[in-house]
């Protein structure tokens, strides 16, 4: 099926070429009835970086990123075309496991959204789902998710206090955690700070940086300063097209599109 | 300026409506109170009424109140909750699932009296299940049940979709999500309704008349096998409710103190009924309270 199809991926810069490609996405389509919210997107996501998807309000960054995990399907009118590979793996097959799928691609949602029960319970109601069940390994798993988000000091005198008793910043570190727990590949983030003071940003970019060690993060941003700080590669979506790919120095610097620099140069929003 | 002034008036007019509900329902309660809280003993809550003499109390008719009510509860309760759940979370947005929406809400507007008579046609007399607590439960149930799923449902939808894809995007199945992320969420407004629909059901008399019936047998509380015709848990015997006493001693009774008897039992009634909505909102307070762990 993808050799029939005319391929439209967008090629990295040369010394980008070591990292392997963990997620390749081709001609990806995605409607809301009528509504085309994402038009034919190719694009390639490298192992152990950080992409940035940027670009103005609506274009359809959020819809492209809950595709990768299949979340579109929780809404009765999307429908994904195209393909995209996750090792190799159509993601989009019919027959594809969804829930081992998500437990691989995790997801951090803009605003905080722990469940409103303890800290503890809101890391371990993934990991039961998931089939583990013994106590003592259910502890560890929490420390170590937490621990990794950076929120362990904080919170390990009191992990059966309510999560909505946190912070902002906190229950968002602790979402990640959550994520974490499950042991993706891969984690993806929309606009996981918009709703955050400066402080739990930076906490939280630096947190960023350190999980790019183990995981390939895909981050939404409407941030600019964010993504140049943060992201190796950046996609800039304009109306659901893909515009401009690249290494996020010379997306910057030196963008090939004129709708890139000018949204760069804040001409739109 | 001049929407201030609109403001002000707005605010005056909603505050004088509240004020005059507040006011109508004090009045009513006040005065259902005077009328029989003084009548209202212990002897009369222990006593059985009686058909000639003065002084009968309300004891059979109490207990077959609230054991209609429990019976009544166990049928609607998880058949309703089921309802909502799929309505909210499994149905499909179309037309049969409009359908069986429809059926829902006509079924709440029912009025009683037309289920009382259905249930005399269908239960009592198809069924032969004669006039009996079963026969009024089931009555009741048709009753309830339209109540319980309403609110499961509108419960369950208020429930922040955030947190459903919270759980979603763990990679968490429907089920697992239902069970331990938005049955615990919705718990409390599932609470109070079910609460506040015991009020309705308790106080409820028409859809009785003509399925649990305008008598029961003398009880005899110390015989607790459900079989005996007599035995308070019998639920084949026909069982005479504390309203459905209410409207009988208005209507047929020829006993000296009728109209306190009706009084009194009213009383009695409107104190249940209040006691279940005062504890409906506390209670639903409380673990809302709780559960956000702000406390
Ligand atoms: N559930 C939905 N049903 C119908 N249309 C939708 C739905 N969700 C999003 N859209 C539409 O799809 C387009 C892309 O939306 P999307 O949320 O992906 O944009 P976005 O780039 O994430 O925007 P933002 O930066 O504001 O979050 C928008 O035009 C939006 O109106
Ligand atoms: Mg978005």
């Amino acid at each position: 099926m993808i050799g029939v199809q005319e391929k439209k991926i967008i090629e990295l810069p040369q010394r980008d070429l070591g990292k392997e490609t963990i997620v390749q996405v081709d001609n990806l389509s995605v409607y809301y009835g009528d509504f085309q919210a994402v038009k034919q997107v190719s694009l390639p996501i490298e192992k152990n970086t950080i992409t940035a998807l940027i670009g103005p309000s609506g274009c359809g960054k959020s819809t492209f990123l809950r595709a990768l995990n299949r979340m579109n399907d929780t809404i009765p009118s999307a429908r994904s075309e195209g393909s995209i590979r996750y090792d190799g793996v159509p993601l989009l097959d019919a027959a594809i496991d969804v829930s081992a799928l998500r437990k691989e691609m995790g997801m951090v949602f803009q605003k905080p959204n722990p469940f409103p029960k303890s800290i503890y319970e809101n890391i371990v109601h993934g990991l039961r789902y998931h089939g583990i069940r013994k106590k003592s390994q259910l502890k560890t798993l929490v420390q170590e998710s937490l621990e990794q988000a950076a929120l362990w000091d904080e919170v390990s005198d009191r992990l059966d206090a309510s999560a909505l008793s946190l912070s902002g910043g906190q229950q968002q570190r602790l979402c990640i955690a959550r994520t974490l727990a499950l042991k993706p590949q891969v984690i993806l983030f929309d606009e996981p700070t918009s709703a955050l003071d400066p402080i739990s940003t930076a906490k939280i970019e630096k947190l960023m940086l350190e999980l790019k060690e183990h995981y390939t993060l895909i981050v939404v941003t409407h941030n600019m300063q964010q993504a140049a700080r943060i992201a190796d590669n950046t996609a800039f979506f304009y109306q659901g097209e893909l515009v401009e790919y690249n290494a996020t120095q010379e997306l910057f610097n030196q963008p090939t599109e004129k709708r890139t620099a000018e949204y760069i140069n804040g001409q739109f929003s | 300026m001049k929407s201030q002034i609109t403001n002000r008036m707005a605010t005056v007019l909603i505050s004088v409506c509240a004020g005059l509900m507040a006011l109508i329902m004090i009045a009513l309660v006040g005065y259902i109170f005077y009328q029989g809280l003084g009548h209202v003993t212990w002897h009369f809550l222990t006593t059985v009424a009686s058909t000639f003499q003065v002084g009968g109390g309300i004891k059979d008719q109490l207990w077959n109140s609230f054991y209609l009510l429990i019976v009544t509860m166990i049928f609607t309760t998880p058949l309703g909750i089921a309802g909502g759940i799929y309505l909210s979370e499994y149905a499909k947005p179309n037309r049969v699932t409009g359908f069986i929406r429809s059926c829902v809400e006509v079924l709440a507007s029912l009025p009683s009296i037309v289920v009382g008579l259905f249930g005399m046609l269908v239960f009592v007399n198809t069924f032969h299940w004669g006039y009996s607590i079963l026969s009024g439960a089931v009555a009741l149930t048709i009753f309830n049940l339209p109540v319980i799923v309403r609110v499961t449902e509108d419960a369950l939808r208020s429930v922040p979709v955030a947190l459903k894809e919270a759980s979603f995007g763990l990679g968490v199945g429907q089920w697992y999500t239902i069970k331990n992320v938005l049955l615990p969420a919705a718990f409390p407004g599932i609470l109070t309704g079910i609460i506040l629909s015991a009020g309705r059901v308790f106080g409820e008399s028409a859809a009785l008349l003509f399925t649990a019936g305008l008598t029961s047998p003398d009880l005899d509380f110390k015989n607790w096998s459900p079989f005996a015709f007599d035995s308070p848990l019998n639920p084949l015997r026909s069982a005479e409710t504390l309203s459905v006493h209410i409207y009988s001693v208005n209507t047929v009774a020829i006993v000296k103190d009728a109209p306190q008897v009706a009084a009194a039992s009213a009383a009695v009634l409107a104190l249940f009924v209040l006691i279940f909505n005062l504890s409906a909102r506390g209670l639903g307070a409380w673990i809302q309270k709780r559960m956000s762990g702000k406390s």
